[in-house]
């Protein structure tokens, strides 16, 4: 296994420079000069010539030790991401978006796959009953609905009309208080298309001859559900789960947007908006690296749950 | 066995939601302070008074640094006051030295950056390292622009900077010679010409005095540690959501204008005449760029006053376009607001097609459906742009209405299309605009230009881009035809004006191309002229060539319908919404009943 995860490692090597020479070429080449719009409208051109310097802007994209795309891949490197357009190191910015942003989407994502997983799990085993018809209905319609809803609907009958939460983040909340509101919202948007992902897995599981033969043995209900068909459903539920752990990084957009959460959703969609490279090119560098070193725990997750999986 | 798992589950859901939702009413609960609610749609850039360009900075250092002037809050026409001068300038016969007389009981806000952490006495030589930083070109000021060419020595100086390798290196003691503090109270500003505008400038939150000591305590970062002398000073700055500022103890302070203009002492705008400023403790801004939240909260009374978005115009204003019964069941006041501004179809007028055919400029003109458009994308509110000065503008001209430039005709077009292809000797070719934004709004507006221009018959094509690419192509003088506007930083028609006068051509929204000699020689004139009477004829004189030119298709001028809160006492309009907050005064009362009041209506 050892030498599996010294091959994967160095297969990381060309994917992230095919991510760092993808994200230069996007913001440097193709996003148009940044130095414009940091000039402002009323910049002569020598000022326009300076901030170009500043930055950097003035060097040659590739062919020289001092391009812009060496010093791109250097900063990456390095972790050190410069300043943003506010003239505040970009690390920091990240680093104080972190646990806003986890405090959303750890919860919501366990949310999700608590319950779905436990729901998928019984109403495959109920199915073709009222519970799993009353079920699949409820998550075809929350498929269907528009996130943005659920949001606008939630703020507005629960925090505004009832008064059950905060309308908006002020920095004097606990987090219990300024989060609980979005991780409702994210859970219930979140559970349709995931319960009716795992009950679909659930059923192929629930067709096999094992399970027959343990209920045949005498085994409870809650033993055949959860230790066997949940144990021998892993490898699909390892796959969402797994690589679904890289996206709670980045955030959830929409929330933090909506409820004032000063996360990394939030700092990214607004970097988006104002056009700061310098935080959209830090935010895109670490989610690939996370993606990438998921991809690699999937790998061997498979291995630890799945004896059939071997990873020499 | 199942449904009782099915009812656990729904059980835990319920009690989460119910522990959740048992928790004191935040918001009312920060509403017993006296500290002024308020939003911004954006995230401010810095408080750096030297690079600030953002109005949403502007706004929030206002209450931070003081300039030497100010508006005064209540006269209209705008009247310059002094604030941390002693008086207005005595400026020489020949209109280039103003000499400055600074109040004695000035003091920076305590800080660590000064001796015991105690705020120094504000001097002279404060003003001029401002300025200096200003000039600096490794700041990377985007203020600069405001001293350009006007102050002796400041050019040669930013020269000077050109030569250093990094900001640090910079000497600031090297002599300027427009710039002398003669005393620690006595500044002396030479201008290499007559500018009269110059007054306006020193009421430019950029212009403020800096505290050396702090720039080089915090080098990059000062532009979260505004160190300056206002009334209040930065408590939190959580970037990109939310500000919080606090009375500053040691303020000297100043008391509320005595006099304002006719109907203020009715509106009880003079109510705290003469009172110590500021009233309120402190003041917040959330940084809340979604509409909903923003509305709801302003609903919920957490937030004192907005202006009123789009999609709730029809909730707060009827159709005589006055508050509604439910607004006026919760004691809401409504503001309207004209803004000195202008919104334009502009022509490139180097183009080959466009710049040589003036009937197709007046005919595109003529094809766009101005009322409709301000129906559509302002519920009404804008006013049709009969001229390129604003109606709240003292040299505006009543008259301008008449010459009829902004008025729709779509058969009129069609005539003057068949007049344009004479002089194109054929068809015309397909036309090309550039929207600057690529969201919904930007793209319905491009829709409605396209379908007026298509109903005369012309061929467009919409160009919708993001603002880089817009300000690039405008500087490379490739858009045909573009979007734009222009918002008055001071309260003087050449503000406006500036946009057609030649030598002005570069980055940014003076890309009309526009070359009128007559024009440009008028306005050399004008410029260095006083305010008076002729000064607003000739100011008119030249709006009228510039409109006969048609080098754009003038579209509105922007009104706000701000709606506030009974309680939030002294808010008047006012277009230079800098440093405004120590007008404020809050009825805590009002404000605390006010939870009774929205229980009627939710």
């Amino acid at each position: 296994m050892t030498a599996y995860i010294i091959r994967r490692l160095i297969y990381t090597v060309p994917i992230v420079a095919g991510v760092l020479l993808l994200t230069f070429v996007l913001f440097s080449m193709v996003g148009g000069d940044i130095s414009l719009e940091i000039a402002g409208k009323n910049a002569n051109q020598e000022t326009i010539n300076e901030i170009r310097h500043e930055y950097g802007l003035d060097k040659p994209l590739f062919f020289s030790w001092d391009s812009q795309f060496v010093n791109h891949f250097k900063s990456a490197m390095t972790f050190d991401f410069g300043r943003a357009r506010d003239r505040e190191p970009v690390i920091d910015k990240i680093k104080r978006g972190i646990a806003p942003s986890l405090s959303i989407a750890v919860p919501m994502f366990l949310g999700v796959v608590f319950i779905s997983i436990s729901l998928a799990l019984l109403v495959a085993f109920v199915r073709g009953s009222a519970w799993d018809t009353v079920t699949v209905f409820i998550c075809v319609a929350g498929m269907s609905i528009p996130y943005l809803s659920f949001i606008l609907f939630g703020q507005y009958f629960f925090a505004y009309k009832w008064s059950f939460f905060p309308i908006y983040f002020t920095p004097g909340l606990k987090m219990y208080q300024y989060a609980t509101l979005p991780v409702l919202i994210g859970i219930v948007t979140g559970l349709g298309s995931d319960l009716r992902f795992y009950r679909t897995v659930m059923l192929d599981e629930m067709k096999n001859d094992y399970v027959r033969t343990a209920f045949a043995k005498g085994l409870s209900t809650r033993k055949v559900l959860f230790k066997h068909v949940l144990k021998n459903a892993m490898i699909p539920i390892i796959t969402t789960v797994v690589l679904a752990i890289p996206y709670l990084f980045l955030g959830s957009l929409l929330l933090e947007r909506f409820f004032g959460i000063p996360g990394l959703g939030y700092l990214m969609i607004e970097a988006i908006g104002s056009r700061d490279y310098f935080i959209i090119n830090a935010m895109t560098y670490i989610s690939a690296i996370l993606f990438v070193l998921f991809n690699l725990i999937t790998d061997i997750c498979y291995a630890l749950v799945d004896p059939r999986v071997s990873l020499d | 066995m199942l449904r009782k798992v099915f009812l656990i589950i729904i059980v835990l859901c319920i009690c989460l939601v119910v522990v959740a939702g048992c928790r004191k009413d935040q918001g009312q609960q920060s509403r017993s302070d006296n500290v002024v609610h308020t939003a911004l749609p954006s995230k401010i850039a810095g408080l750096d008074p030297a690079n600030m360009r953002d109005v949403y900075s502007a706004m929030v250092a206002g209450n931070i640094f003081e300039p030497l002037y100010q508006y005064h809050y209540l006269k209209r026409p705008y009247e310059v006051i002094p604030l941390i001068a002693e008086s207005m300038p005595i400026i020489s016969d020949d209109g280039l030295t103003y000499t400055i007389k600074i109040k004695h009981d000035v003091l920076f806000h305590d800080d660590k950056c000064f001796p015991q952490g105690k705020g120094r006495q504000l001097i002279a030589e404060d003003f001029i390292y401002a300025f200096k930083r200003l000039a600096n070109i490794k700041n990377l000021s985007q203020n600069w622009s405001m001293f350009d060419n006007k102050i002796e020595g400041l050019d040669e100086f930013r020269e000077y900077t050109k030569t250093c390798k990094t900001e640090d290196e910079v000497d600031y003691s090297r002599d300027v010679q427009g710039l002398k503090a003669v005393d620690n109270y006595t500044l002396i500003i030479k201008l290499k010409r007559r500018w009269p505008q110059f007054i306006y400038i020193l009421t430019d939150p950029s212009t403020t005095a800096m505290a050396k000591e702090a720039v080089d305590m915090y080098g990059k970062d000062i532009v979260a540690h505004p160190i300056g002398t206002g009334p209040f000073k930065l408590k939190t700055w959580h970037r990109g959501s939310y500000i919080e500022l606090v009375r500053n103890p040691k303020f000297r302070g100043e008391p509320y204008p005595t006099e304002g203009e006719l109907g203020d002492k009715e509106a009880g705008y003079l109510d705290d005449a003469g009172k110590t400023m500021p009233f309120v403790d402190g003041i917040t801004w959330s940084i809340i760029q979604e509409e909903q939240p923003l509305w709801l909260l302003f609903m919920n009374g957490q937030i004192d006053v907005k202006t009123i978005p789009k999609d709730n115009f029809g909730e707060a204003i009827n159709a005589n376009m006055q508050l509604t019964d439910k607004m006026k069941t919760l004691n809401m006041q409504l503001e309207k607001f004209s803004e000195p501004s202008f919104y334009f179809l502009g022509f490139n007028m180097e183009d080959k097609l466009l710049g040589n055919n003036k009937p197709l400029r007046r005919a595109i003109s003529y094809a766009f459906d101005r009322d409709r458009f301000i129906e559509l994308f302002s519920n009404g509110r804008y006013v049709l742009a009969d001229g390129i000065i604003p109606p709240m503008m003292a040299s505006y001209n009543p008259q301008i209405k008449m010459k009829g430039y902004s008025i729709y005709d779509p058969e009129k077009a069609k005539n003057l299309i068949k007049e344009a292809e004479v002089i194109n000797k054929g068809k015309l070719s397909l036309l090309k605009v550039g929207i600057p934004g690529t969201d919904t709004l930007s793209r319905q507006m491009g829709q409605f230009i396209k379908k007026c221009l298509n109903d005369v018959g012309l061929e467009v094509e919409m160009l919708y881009m993001d603002w880089p690419t817009y300000l690039e192509k405008l500087n490379s003088k490739s858009l045909q035809m573009f979007v734009s506007g222009w918002v008055a930083t001071v309260p003087d028609a050449r503000d406006f004006l500036e946009n057609f006068y030649s030598p002005n051509w570069k980055a940014g929204s003076k890309s009309f191309n526009y070359y009128n000699p007559q024009v440009d020689k008028l306005f050399e004139q004008v410029e260095v002229m006083d305010d008076s009477p002729q000064r607003r004829e000739l100011y008119r004189q030249m709006e009228i060539m510039v409109m006969d030119d048609c080098p754009a298709a003038l579209i509105n001028h922007r009104v706000s319908y701000v709606l506030k809160h009974d309680w939030y006492k002294n808010y008047k309009s006012h277009v230079f919404q800098y440093g405004l907050a120590k007008y404020r005064r809050l009825d805590l009362q009002e404000r605390a009943e006010y939870k009774k009041l929205l229980k009627k209506v939710k």
